[in-house]
């Protein structure tokens, strides 16, 4: 789903509009109290953490992100968002040491990472699946409620819906032409 | 349907032909074993048998695709392999974390299995170990994955191939030509819906054309995750198993199409898209199918 909250659409659940904490629900069946501001799964170790930091820094009341569930085996998606936190990126663009097997950040600023190092604590709960175990410390989190960090942070914004006219007779691809008949052969070749 | 003016390459993998022009050969298929759980390998074997019954009724080739999740999983895997899947077949691993990836190429190379192995997959993650690995345990052929995370458009997959995309100080095509791999076979990278998953599809012809090299992927990875299709139970796996019929349309070699207990289904889907795609490619491009293709083996 997609909001005027949170600009990268995905497969989160929004609750409390100003709640203080995001949940990244690794490898575990868990459903977080309403007194979240959004939770959702995390996949991939670069376009899933990425969406993860869009959509919590375009928030300012959010300034806990809890990661919770055994991480994903091979991606490590939980250690490489957490290692992303303490680390930043090198000159790549990779998670500095990341144990993800693709940790790369391309689609964002760096400033919009340490947005996202400033803004939020982790609190590093992996391989925690117990629900009263994880709503304990959400509810810990909570009862510090912190103050918003101020204004939302815009780190990507989608594209709005366009209205396209083809002018010119491309076919699939800037790269090709393709005949009526179907025969490929490379532009300008 | 599409012919392409590159030459387009074709490799024999272990006595299976893949590549060359749409129509002349067979889609060829991976279906994927031991994706979660613990290894069932009495279930492995019936899907196997199932795979090389269908194969050889329809003429599509059908490769397996062995996911190794854990280390302990190396050795009865493999033994498995060596045991069941018919000698002088060719079979792909598929694996994610480098270290798991290096210990099966040691034991692949101990046991002899290189020959017959199509390493999947070589992508922007490898560590220099993994390199290393690959290059004293070199495999046969190998899957070369057009993964930009920067630019998921037909450009950026190219760029990724071509000279790394400044993530990589070499092109993926030409690492894995250092290493010593010369039967690539690129996959377009499908993406998740949101993420330009249509791009792995317009991708194929376009690199086909640019490279003349097998070009496939695993579509149906986008039907997965496809979250909003779990409200169309009913839908859902027709909708996976016919992602895959793009691939052979739009001119691509190979579809990774999944869970091999599709099997069933995706082999005839397949055989019944390449009789169509041979049918058009050769009354105008003059593509004659080979003898295995499912155009001779159904249509009598």
């Amino acid at each position: 789903m997609t909001d005027d909250y949170y600009p990268w659409g995905g497969e989160f659940a929004i609750c409390s509009r100003q709640g203080c904490v995001a949940v990244v629900i690794l490898n575990v069946q868990y459903t977080p109290p309403p007194s979240v501001a959004i939770y959702g799964p995390l996949r991939t170790e670069n376009i899933g953490i990425e969406k993860i930091i869009a959509n919590t820094i375009s928030n300012p009341w959010i300034r806990f992100l809890v990661l919770c569930g055994e991480d994903i085996r091979g991606h490590r998606s939980g250690s490489s968002l957490i290692a992303l936190h303490k680390n930043g990126i090198d000159s790549n663009h990779r998670i500095i040491h990341a144990p993800g097997a693709i940790p790369y950040i391309e689609n964002l600023k760096e400033e919009a990472i340490k947005r996202f190092q400033t803004q939020l604590s982790i609190i590093d709960l992996i391989g925690e699946k117990e629900k009263e175990k994880i709503d304990a410390v959400i509810g810990e989190c909570i009862k510090k409620s912190p103050q918003s960090f101020g204004e939302p942070y815009i780190a990507i914004r989608l594209k709005p819906q366009t209205t396209v006219t083809l002018t010119d007779n491309r076919a699939l691809h800037s790269k090709i032409i393709i005949d009526y008949l179907g025969k490929v052969k490379k532009r300008g070749a | 349907m599409f012919s392409f003016t590159k030459e387009q390459k074709v490799f024999d993998i272990s006595g299976l032909t893949i590549g060359g022009q749409p129509g002349m050969y067979p889609t060829v298929l991976f279906g994927g074993l031991f994706f979660k759980g613990e290894p069932d390998f009495d279930d492995a074997k019936r899907h196997l048998q199932t795979s090389y019954e269908h194969s050889k009724r329809t003429g599509v080739p059908v490769i397996p695709d062995f996911f190794i999740r854990k280390v302990e999983y190396i050795e009865p895997i493999l033994s498995f392999i060596e045991k069941v899947v018919p000698k002088k077949h060719p079979f792909s691993i598929d694996i994610i974390e480098p270290s798991i990836k290096i210990q099966t190429l040691e034991q692949l190379g101990s046991r002899k299995l290189l020959p017959r192995t199509i390493y999947n997959s070589i992508h922007i993650g490898m560590t220099k170990e993994e390199n290393d690995a690959l290059r004293t345990y070199t495999p046969e052929a190998a899957i070369v994955v057009a993964f930009n995370p920067k630019d998921k458009s037909p450009d950026g997959k190219i760029e990724v191939l071509e000279n790394g995309a400044h993530l990589l100080e070499f092109g993926l095509l030409d690492i894995a030509r250092r290493i010593g791999i010369e039967k690539l076979l690129i996959d377009t990278a499908a993406l998740a819906p949101g993420e330009n998953s249509g791009a792995a599809i317009a991708a194929l012809p376009v690199i086909k054309e640019e490279y003349g090299l097998p070009t496939g992927c695993a579509i149906h990875n986008v039907v997965e995750k496809s979250r909003w299709l779990n409200d169309f139970p009913f839908a859902k796996k027709t909708v996976d198993v016919a992602s895959n019929n793009a691939i052979p349309l739009f001119g691509g070699d190979y579809a990774i199409f999944g869970p091999i207990e599709n099997v069933e289904l995706v082999v005839p889907l397949i055989a019944w898209q390449d009789i169509l795609v041979s049918e058009y490619t050769e009354n105008y491009f003059g593509i004659s199918p080979v003898a295995s293709h499912p155009r001779r083996k159904l249509l009598k």
